[in-house]
């Protein structure tokens, strides 16, 4: 975002060099505008043509002027978190109040035309015949009609939708090798422009009778294929041709259906439909899930809270321990400690889940233990914890040493002087000041947690599940949600964006709690 | 400050060779996969217009082999094939996501488990199979790729479960009973009795051949003999034996939730184990670890039910949303109706084939393919209905929680109200 | 560290007893090395599981028991396992812009957060880190469709191109926020104001004033924008399924993933190579991270 770079001033003069980036910003703004939206408009992508005007709009009502300063420096930044954070969950809120999910991803028409799609059946007797595409028009154009050999008969038939099949005579083609290569008067297809107008050619099936048809098949085969269901918009019912059983829709759980005369599901496939607030319902009034909810927000706030103070804890010991003037190799245990950060998470933790299995992982068996870590509810957790502790400790370490640095000696010697003990003077003096100037770090610290997927997807995947599969021991909300969403028992969007929007709500209040108290340390500075 | 700009420059420096280096590095590795301009263009095609290349989705497990035959194709038809490489256990979600915002790719790779589901969100579109596929495509094949009477898919490869054996550890290579397996085990010393996947979270799949002997089953079959997800066999009296018989085995040792899919296979090819469940997939590792083994159809215990693994069978399917959807129908037929795609895979992932006329090639040069192979046509195919998605969760763990010590009855009872109740 | 100081403290030691020595110094040694042994084993795992022939779990521990070879490094780097130099140059690219820009959006706010009182900015930074706390993995489904239509207007930020895998992970944009105002907050305001007097604008007050003084903060903040960028896999699994378009995390992930035995090896490898740059990245910029996030804080 260079448009950041255009300088407004809010006082006298305005140098050249400004202005200048301020006309190449706004005119750039323009051009791509002017560029970008009428492609926009033609794939009637309204979302982004939306996104697209604001941000322009933005851009000139912010930095044409000198005004709106503070707006100049959080414009940038705004436009994607508005983009990629704000828009999708405002999406999701709305996918929280339908039944999104697997098996009613599309539209109804979509579904209506997987249905009739699905039920086209080759006729068992009718040969495959070789198939060329020839043209009176263009390629791209058409009109388009289809040249069959059979390959038993060897006979040449040609046809298109509206001229049934009809033996071409010997002379109008030249067949080689069981194909017709060369139609006279008329301009034969590749393979490559069949293929590119072949969802045309679908429809363009030459027609046998009232539901049967030969249809391409690939670049260069065609069938003849009957089929079976067809669908009656106005009365919204689908009859199978073959046994005349008529389709009708109807209501089964939260989803609309094509069901038969018992009322019995026909065909699996559903469609978006709102459900109004029957997720929300689902997520308070199902004692279940409403008892998941609960104990894995416990356990959030226990992990994020466990981990914040964990790592601050072993870190801030260690900076305290390692920061003595008189210590030697206080460089080479600081280049050494700060490594575990370092690595990539992914990489930890997928090394890590390795080394607690209970006969093989390395923790058991380097130190003669046969501790059931992923299997015992509590020791998963313990393991869970150790294994972030490990990964976050170095940068409270780092941090610690840094601010323990800056603490001036005088105020320790001071109190040494005084008659306090080591233990007083670090507990009651050093520890309070660095508490200010790491406090914000443990808030961001424990927001971080608060949703740290990787670390419990990665390492234990949720597990164990002592009480089935709802909820595993060291699940916290996201990893659980995620679950809900994407999991092996079929995907429901629906309900884990419901879940997800009281997960922002729950999350806003402790955002808010969190600001309160960082808000508090504001003004002390 | 002086120092600091030093130290910033040099990191730039350093940053930048980096780069440098990475960037030569790929020119002279990039030769198999395409350039970056030519798949930006593709990423375009893709959206709208149809020109351009055919995208084929697959595992790392089968992408490499798939590679060559696909473009060697492509070369043929006059179209630039791509395989794409899709991390296994997120195929099937992101191919549905992504033909859903019509930029999936135009055929996909799969298990024939998965049509269910694909059909319900409308993913796939029917393949039409050659009417004489019966004399090239094995008949298991062709019953997996069948779903509600359409054929949705070509199968090229398909894989079940058998005991390997080895014979330093034992002097029962093919055990007829479940129980003379834990005997020999026990008589050759070996550490571990049986090398079978569970873990914490279970491996039904792995477990079904121990299920079924023991009684259970998953789902029943109604009067035309599809299966019912109303008669749901977790919780069942056959599936509380069952759970018994592993409770049982997992006191005795002979199963561990230590032992999962990371370090199954390779225990017993590091001699740690006497036995192992595993299917064609380990085969190559097997064959490398040096020592003598045999390959036999997995025991069922004594005086009950045979066991009965699961056959899978892998499928190639048409996405509907397929930019492409002239030459991925005709890479389908072609594919179907001729083994050269199925023997180039073959040959680099040795998989048991579903075509025939590969399958007899192999008969005389590779006997444990062909165990493999047969052991296939006596295996049930796994359940393709979308119901099934509910089962491998909660009958997983409950089996593993079971293995762990977990009262057996109240347990797999559990699992079944748990699925009863997401499947509705 | 000025030599003198060293020098002082070994005089120091030598005429220490023992058992003084120990109490004041030497059991801090005790803590230290335990806390290296803690902090390292892990890393040593790795390194030796790269070296290590068999590849395989249940044969790794700390020390390559089997003899070392670097085959698996020349898998990796042959790109016969995986197409691994382009994902490393992916993954410079992306991490190397979504940090940079992050870093550097975020310094724009914290700025204007800081230093300017306008209505709605405590408001503003509320809403910030509440929506910075959505749990964003969740709006995937969203994002992936919003980004395939873009894709389709505008191919240059669609699916499978890391610039619009770039502009998802620009979400993100204000993660440095907090902690880069923080630091601005220990920043005398009679700096900038006296900049503001001498008729400088407020753009070349941050620029040739604030900006400069910032480079401790800019530098942890880099560092911790790059290392959590390189761990994004989920949503980069899904967008960048081109494998020439894919990063570190996506590929090795994918690799590992689909077996973990068996390819142990070469992601220890890989792994390794990933490692190391940052490592020593990390030794570089340390004397920032230090005096970086907090240091203002105290003094102020």
């Amino acid at each position: 975002m260079t448009s950041t770079h255009a300088p407004a001033h809010r006082t006298r003069s305005t140098s050249v060099p400004a202005v200048v980036t301020r006309v190449l910003v706004l005119g750039i703004t323009l051009a791509l505008t002017v560029f970008i939206a009428p492609v926009l408009i033609s794939q009637q992508s309204w979302m982004w043509l939306t996104v697209l005007l604001l941000a322009a709009a933005g851009i000139f009502v912010l930095y044409s002027t000198k005004r709106f300063v503070p707006g100049k420096y959080l414009f940038p930044g705004s436009f994607f978190l508005a983009v990629f954070l704000i828009l999708p969950i405002a999406l999701t809120v709305g996918y929280s109040f339908t039944n999104y999910g697997d098996g009613t991803r599309g539209t109804k028409e979509q579904a209506v035309g997987s249905i009739i799609a699905s039920s086209v059946q080759q006729s068992p007797d009718a040969p495959r015949y070789a198939m060329t595409v020839a043209t009176s028009g263009t390629a791209a154009e058409g009109p388009y009609e289809l040249f069959l050999v059979d390959p038993d008969a060897g006979t040449v038939l040609s046809g298109d939708a509206e001229n049934a099949l009809e033996e071409v005579p010997a002379g109008d083609v030249t067949v080689v090798d069981g194909r017709v290569t060369e139609v006279d008067g008329m301009t034969v297809l590749n393979a490559g422009e069949v293929n590119a107008i072949y969802n045309e050619l679908m429809e363009l099936a030459v027609p046998v009778d009232e539901s049967t048809a030969v249809r391409p098949l690939g670049v260069n085969q065609a069938f003849v294929g009957t089929t079976v269901l067809q669908y009656d918009e106005d009365a919204d019912t689908i009859t199978d041709t073959a046994t005349g059983e008529v389709y009708t829709v109807s209501v089964i759980g939260d989803e609309e259906y094509f069901v038969d005369s018992e009322g019995q599901r026909a065909f699996s496939q559903s469609w978006l439909q709102s459900v109004g607030i029957s997720n929300y319902e689902r997520l308070f009034t199902n004692p279940t899930v409403a008892n998941q909810f609960v104990s894995a927000f416990v356990w959030t706030l226990v992990f994020a809270a466990g981990s914040v103070l964990l790592t601050f804890a072993l870190g801030f010991a260690l900076a305290l321990i390692l920061n003595d003037q008189r210590l030697k190799g206080r460089r080479v245990y600081r280049s050494i400690l700060i490594m575990p950060y370092a690595i990539p998470g992914f990489i930890s933790l997928l090394v890590w889940s390795n080394f607690y299995n209970q006969e093989f992982g390395l923790i058991n068996q380097t130190l003669g233990l046969n501790l059931n870590w992923f299997g015992d509810p509590t020791l998963a957790q313990v393991a869970v914890l150790l294994t972030n502790l490990w990964m976050g400790f170095p940068y409270m370490f780092i941090v610690s040493t840094g601010a323990l640095q800056a603490i001036p000696d005088e105020l320790t010697e001071a109190a040494r002087m005084d008659g306090a003990s080591r233990f007083q003077s670090t507990s009651k003096i050093v520890l309070p000041l660095l508490l200010v100037a790491v406090a914000p770090l443990l808030v961001s610290s424990f927001a971080f947690n608060f949703n740290n997927f990787n670390a419990i997807e990665l390492l234990t995947g949720g597990g164990p599940f002592p009480d089935g599969s709802g909820r595993g021991s060291t699940d916290i909300l996201i990893s659980m949600v995620y679950r809900i969403a994407f999991g092996g028992s079929g995907a429901d969007f629906g309900f884990a964006s419901a879940v997800s929007v009281c997960l922002f709500i729950l999350t806003g209040v402790l955002a808010a709690i969190q600001f309160r108290f960082t808000n508090v340390l504001e003004d002390v500075n | 400050m002086q120092i600091r700009r030093k130290s910033f420059l040099a990191l730039g420096g350093l940053a930048a060779s980096m780069t440098v280096l990475a960037a030569c590095g790929d020119d002279s590795s990039s030769g198999g996969t395409t350039g970056g301009d030519a798949s930006d263009g593709g990423g375009a095609a893709t959206g709208g217009d149809s020109s351009g290349r055919l995208v084929i989705w697959a595992d790392e497990e089968k992408a490499p082999a798939l590679e060559p035959p696909a473009t060697a194709w492509g070369e043929e038809n006059g179209i630039e094939v791509v395989v794409e490489v899709v991390p296994a256990d997120e195929l099937q979600n992101n191919f549905i996501t992504a033909n859903q915002a019509g930029n999936g790719p135009d055929v996909t790779m799969g298990a024939h488990d998965w049509i269910g589901n694909l059909v319900q969100n409308g993913s796939i579109a029917p393949v039409q199979l050659p009417s004489d596929v019966g004399d090239t495509i094995a008949p298991i094949g062709i019953e997996a790729v069948t779903y509600d009477g359409q054929t949705y898919g070509v199968p090229y490869a398909v894989e079940t479960l058998a005991l390997y054996a080895n014979h330093d550890l034992t002097d029962a290579p093919a055990p007829s009973t479940f129980e003379e397996l834990i005997s020999a085990a026990e008589a050759g010393g070996a550490e571990n009795i049986l090398s079978l996947p569970i873990g914490e979270e279970g491996d039904p799949y792995h477990m079904q051949p121990i299920y079924t002997s023991a009684g259970g089953y998953l789902f029943g079959k109604d009067s035309e003999g599809s299966l019912d997800p109303s008669d749901l066999g977790v919780g069942e009296e056959g599936s509380l034996a069952a759970a018994d018989k592993i409770a049982e085995l997992g006191e005795q040792g002979v199963l561990k939730n230590s032992i999962n899919g990371d370090n199954s296979i390779s225990l017993f090819t590091e001699g740690k184990s006497a036995y192992l469940i595993s299917g064609p997939w380990a085969l190559a590792d097997v064959r490398d670890a040096g020592f003598e083994f045999t390959i036999s159809p997995i025991p069922g215990f004594e005086g009950m039910e045979d066991a009965a693994p699961f056959a899978g069978v892998n499928s190639f399917y048409v996405a509907s949303n397929a930019a492409n959807a002239g030459f991925a129908q005709q890479f389908m037929t072609d594919v179907a109706s001729s083994p050269d795609v199925a023997k180039a895979m073959y040959e680099a992932n040795p998989l048991p084939p579903v075509n025939l006329e590969l399958r007899e090639e192999i008969a005389t040069s590779d006997e444990h393919v062909v165990i493999f192979a047969e052991a296939a046509e006596a295996a049930d195919p796994m359940p393709a209905i979308p119901a099934m998605a509910a089962i491998w969760g909660p009958l997983g763990i409950a089996q593993a929680n079971i293995v762990g010590g977990a009262d057996p009855h109240s347990t797999m009872e559990g699992a079944g109200e748990e699925i009863a109740t997401a499947i509705g | 560290m000025s030599t003198t100081a060293t020098a002082r403290g070994d005089a120091q030691q030598r005429r220490m007893p023992f058992g003084r020595w120990f109490s004041e110094i030497g059991w801090r040694h005790i803590i230290g090395v335990l806390a290296v042994v803690f902090a390292v084993f892990p890393i040593l795992f790795v390194i030796s599981a790269s070296l290590n022939p068999s590849g395989s779990l249940t044969s790794a521990g700390l020390i390559p028991t089997r003899g070392v070879t670097l085959d698996h490094y020349a898998a990796m780097l042959s790109g016969e396992r995986a197409n691994f130099l382009r994902w490393y140059l992916n993954t410079i690219i992306v991490c190397g812009v979504v940090a940079t820009g992050q870093v550097f959006l975020s310094l724009l706010a914290a700025y204007a957060f800081s230093r300017f009182r306008f209505r709605g900015r405590r408001g503003g930074m509320l809403a910030v880190l509440l929506i910075m706390m959505f749990p964003a993995i969740l709006s995937m489904i969203a994002v992936y469709t919003m980004i395939a239509d873009l894709g389709d207007a505008v191919p240059m930020l669609g699916l499978n191109t890391l610039a619009g895998y770039i502009a998802v992970l620009m979400g993100g944009a204000f993660g440095q926020v907090w902690l880069i105002k923080g630091f601005f907050d220990t920043i005398p305001k009679s700096l900038d104001e006296a900049a503001i007097i001498d008729g400088a604008t407020h753009w070349q007050t941050f620029r040739k004033i604030l900006a400069p003084s910032m480079t401790p903060i800019l530098a942890t903040t880099l560092l911790l924008a790059l290392v959590g960028s390189m761990s994004e896999f989920l949503i980069g699994s899904i967008f960048l399924t081109d494998d020439s378009k894919k990063t570190l995390a996506v590929g090795m992930y994918g690799m590992f993933s689909s077996d973990r035995s068996n390819n142990l090896g070469v992601f220890a490898a890989g792994s390794v190579m990933v490692m190391v740059p940052v490592i020593i990245l990390y030794q570089f910029l340390q004397r920032y991270i230090v005096g970086g996030s907090t240091a203002g804080a105290v003094k102020g």
